[in-house]
């Protein structure tokens, strides 16, 4: 059996790479990160219109309680009702418009 | 094999070009340019198919592009890419050898490409020197093929493999007794 001598071995290999293969190879991957930064600008697009829509629908959310139907409407809440003597005085406190509702909704239920 | 295309750009050139979006496809250029050959052959070694070896390339470039910011100036461009390319030559090879095998189970399946693979002038020696690392332990493959191709020193192999300096020392003595035995079994 022959001794055998790695040191003194060529480093080539037995194999061949194509030839242009690392030049297709650079344009593809350089066109495929093209494609992922578009992607990225795209995804970070989206999220600033998703945070911006988010915080839209918050502040809407926090302003709804006085600015729609809620005591800040001039709706005459339980205690000035209660503290009212008669009924031309509750009449008082209630907007022509919520009067017009309510004659529709007292037309509608019958009294 | 040596790369041809040595380039006289810096790695910290190159390195404040990836981190710019501005010029991130031309640090890319650069890099393929620069360590594209010796990146592929080193991938090519470990899983021998030309195929394999394109995709998992085309894949680690694809990662040196996300993962550009991770990158530190504290070690050498090339340890970093070496990475992760052997991170994906690894990947590439876990998924062949799927849920029931381990990569070093492939060993006889990765010898016998090295034959469908090589040129049909290739030199037998050559054949059976490639053959003899195919069969080697992946951990053993790795250091032996970084030490004797790329001439990467210990601590180069130990950033881009991980394990301490001894433990590669170990492997790579253990990987040439092994070659050197399979050579001397087949050769003629």
């Amino acid at each position: 059996m022959k001794e055998f001598e790695l040191e003194n071995m060529s480093r080539e290999m037995p194999y061949k790479m194509p030839e242009h293969f690392l030049d297709d190879l650079t344009e593809r991957v350089v066109a495929e990160i093209g494609r992922e930064k578009r992607r990225h600008k795209q995804r970070r697009i989206y999220l600033m219109f998703a945070s911006a829509a988010a915080v839209a629908a918050v502040i809407l959310l926090a302003l709804l309680p006085f600015g729609f139907g809620g005591t800040g409407t001039g709706v005459p809440d339980y205690e000035t009702i209660s503290q009212c003597t008669s009924i031309d005085e509750i009449f008082q406190s209630i907007s022509t418009d919520e009067l017009g509702v309510y004659s529709m909704m007292s037309n509608y239920y019958g009294n | 094999m040596k790369s041809k295309g040595s380039l006289s750009v810096s790695d910290e050139s190159i390195a404040r070009l990836l981190c710019d979006d501005n010029h991130v496809e031309e640090a890319i250029r650069l890099i393929m340019k620069k360590y594209g050959e010796r990146l592929y052959w080193h991938i090519r070694r470990m899983v021998v198919v030309h195929d394999d070896a394109e995709d998992a390339l085309q894949e680690t470039m694809i990662n040196v592009f996300k993962y550009r910011n991770t990158y530190s100036n504290e070690f050498p461009l090339s340890s970093w890419l070496y990475k992760i390319a052997t991170n994906e030559g690894l990947k590439l090879l876990k998924n062949r050898a799927g849920y029931n095998l381990s990569i070093d189970d492939l060993g006889d399946s990765l010898k016998n490409s090295v034959r469908a693979e090589a040129g049909p002038d290739a030199d037998e020696i050559l054949i059976l020197l490639q053959e003899a690392i195919a069969l080697l332990p992946t951990k053993q493959k790795m250091v032996f093929n970084l030490r004797y191709y790329d001439d990467k020193s210990y601590e180069e192999i130990h950033r881009i493999v991980g394990d301490s300096i001894n433990t590669l020392k170990t492997n790579y003595h253990y990987a040439v007794q092994k070659i050197k035995k399979y050579i001397e079994e087949h050769q003629l």
